[in-house]
């Protein structure tokens, strides 16, 4: 395509540049009724799933329609939104911290004519485009990053595990049947972007080999320190090899302290790690942010190791399935998957949800470790340990 | 790696326009940067900087943190932006010829 200049001087960058204008102030792509009853709200109520009704202190109602987000999406999706928008809402609309979309009208007789148009919407292939749920206790949208995608250091993907995940619970989206709400999150690698330390249910992308080195280059694109002082096991050292008959310097890498953290990679390109079969998912569970009842939880490693099957990763969509179905089945009402996992006792949890308890889930990193093990005599039987 | 050619000398240079080794740098790299970085006139303190990066490099293996920089050059993160519009990593440490900065830039 032919160049186009935006004004912009590639001679002069500084000449009219913009610069520290922060984001646009929130308040004037507020809907009126909004604007009208900020601060001054005074209950709420959930009339079905994807559909809440909040009343102001003034008598005035704002209905709120969630509808799923891909996360992901094109300019053309966008302006499908904003035509909903214009179409319904006087142009307003908004987007939630799970990047679900939320659009919002003044009365009540303007919910079903959007509620409907929102729901004949589908993409050629049958998919929704905007599904109305993820309120209540259910499962709302899937925290997630940007796996193969984008970025460079995953060892699964983003969106293509989300997919699979949300069509396999899909009916828990436009549903909200279970004891509370359950977090879903995603991450392609652990430097968890986004919440997978902290949620009910966590998919997080794992290596299983130590990194590759590229002697050749490593001392010439990177800074050996911050390798080095990158490894949490401190299985990097500074060494020096020979390459072409030549003495360069680089690393060495103890493979059996090594646990495929991948973050000397994150800092030196040169220590490559992803590999076809040894990349897959670690899946967690049992955390929460919320302060309700108990206190917020980091989620823990339930499963060790699940293959990378792509397009649609059958055995972890089934894993998570299980999960979410026995919690459903058992935990209290309030009972978040943690409250319920901690309840009940882990043994039990894996008896329950038929999940292999292996060596891999007993910490070991550091003096902390020591507090996850048992010092007590309390547990109880289960077939669970084999 | 694609090639550069400035002031009679090629350089290998990413994408990014790091150039592949310390050991390659040289005063035509300076000259070759400046009219990449948007830099109109090059000035002591620009070579002060240049030369404060180089020799941490060479007695670190890393490049110095923005406070030890602005401690050594005396300079403050404000005026490190005035000498070099795209900053202390992408303008300055490119200039002086130091490895691309790694990690969640
Ligand atoms: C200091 C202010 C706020 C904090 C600290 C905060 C924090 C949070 C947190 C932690 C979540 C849960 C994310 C999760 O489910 O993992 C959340 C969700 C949500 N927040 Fe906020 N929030 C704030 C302000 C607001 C405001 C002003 C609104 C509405 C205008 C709002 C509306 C929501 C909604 C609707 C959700 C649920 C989104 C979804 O499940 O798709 N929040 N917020
Ligand atoms: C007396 C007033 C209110 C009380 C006692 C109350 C209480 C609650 C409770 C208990 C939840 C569920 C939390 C959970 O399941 O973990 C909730 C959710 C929520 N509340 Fe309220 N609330 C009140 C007013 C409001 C108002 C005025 C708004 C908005 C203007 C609001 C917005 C929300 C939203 C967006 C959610 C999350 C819905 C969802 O994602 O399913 N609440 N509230
Ligand atoms: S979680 Fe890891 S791989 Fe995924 S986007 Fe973040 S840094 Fe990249
Ligand atoms: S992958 Fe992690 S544990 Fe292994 S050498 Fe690199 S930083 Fe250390």
């Amino acid at each position: 395509m032919a160049f186009i200049s935006s004004g912009y001087n590639p001679d002069k960058p500084m000449v009219n540049r913009i610069t520290d204008i922060g984001p646009k102030y929130y308040e004037e792509f507020y809907p009126p009724v909004i604007k009208k009853n900020k601060g001054k709200w005074l209950y709420h109520e959930i009339l079905e799933p994807g559909i809440c009704v909040h009343v102001a202190e003034s008598g005035d109602e704002l209905y709120v329609l969630r509808v799923g987000g891909c996360r992901i999406m094109s300019v053309s999706h966008i302006r499908e939104i904003n035509e909903i928008a214009d179409k319904h809402c006087d142009g307003y609309l908004r987007f939630t911290t799970r990047n679900n979309i939320e659009f919002m009208v003044d009365s009540k007789d303007k919910v079903e004519p959007l509620k409907n148009d929102l729901l004949s919407r589908k993409q050629p292939g049958g998919c929704y485009k905007f599904p109305l749920g993820g309120t209540g206790a259910g499962i709302t949208n899937i925290v997630h990053t940007q796996g193969w995608i984008h970025c460079h250091t995953p060892a699964t993907d983003a969106s293509g595990t989300v997919k699979a995940t949300m069509d396999v619970l899909f009916d828990q989206f436009t549903d909200m049947k279970l004891p509370a709400k359950l977090r879903v999150s995603m991450a392609c690698c652990l430097n968890m972007c986004g919440a997978v330390h902290c949620s009910d249910i966590a998919i997080l992308g794992y290596h299983r080999k130590p990194p590759m080195l590229d002697h050749e280059y490593l001392d010439k694109m990177c800074e050996i320190p911050l390798a080095v002082a990158a490894c949490p096991t401190a299985a990097i050292k500074p060494a020096k090899v020979e390459v072409n008959g030549q003495q360069v310097k680089s690393v060495s890498v103890k493979a059996e302290r090594c646990m495929f953290c991948g973050n000397c990679y994150t800092m030196c390109p040169s220590m490559p790690l992803a590999d076809t079969e040894g990349d897959g998912i670690v899946l967690m569970a049992g955390g929460k942010i919320s302060n309700r009842i108990s206190a917020p939880k980091f989620s823990k490693v339930v499963v060790a190791f699940i293959e990378n099957e792509m397009p649609r990763w059958p055995t972890m969509t089934k894993a998570i399935k299980k999960m979410v179905d026995t919690y459903a089945g058992d935990a209290n009402k309030y009972e978040r998957f943690g409250d319920w996992a901690e309840r009940i006792g882990w043994e039990k949890f894996y008896e329950k949800t038929g999940l292999e308890f292996t060596h891999h889930l007993i910490d070991d990193f550091r003096d902390p470790a020591y507090y996850t093990w048992r010092q007590t005599t309390n547990f109880k039987f289960t077939n669970a340990i084999k | 790696m694609e090639t550069v050619e400035f002031g009679g000398k090629t350089f290998s240079v990413d994408e990014d326009g790091f150039i592949d080794s310390f050991d390659n740098w040289c005063p035509e790299w300076v000259q070759y940067v400046k009219s990449v970085e948007g830099i109109d006139e090059l000035n002591d303190e620009h070579s002060k900087l240049v030369d404060v990066l180089r020799d941490y490099y060479e007695k670190n293996g890393i490049a110095p943190m923005v406070r030890v920089l602005s401690k050594v050059t005396g300079f403050k993160l404000k005026h490190i932006y005035e000498l070099f519009p795209s900053g202390p990593g992408k303008g300055a440490c490119k200039m002086a010829g130091l490895p691309k900065p790694t990690g969640c830039v």
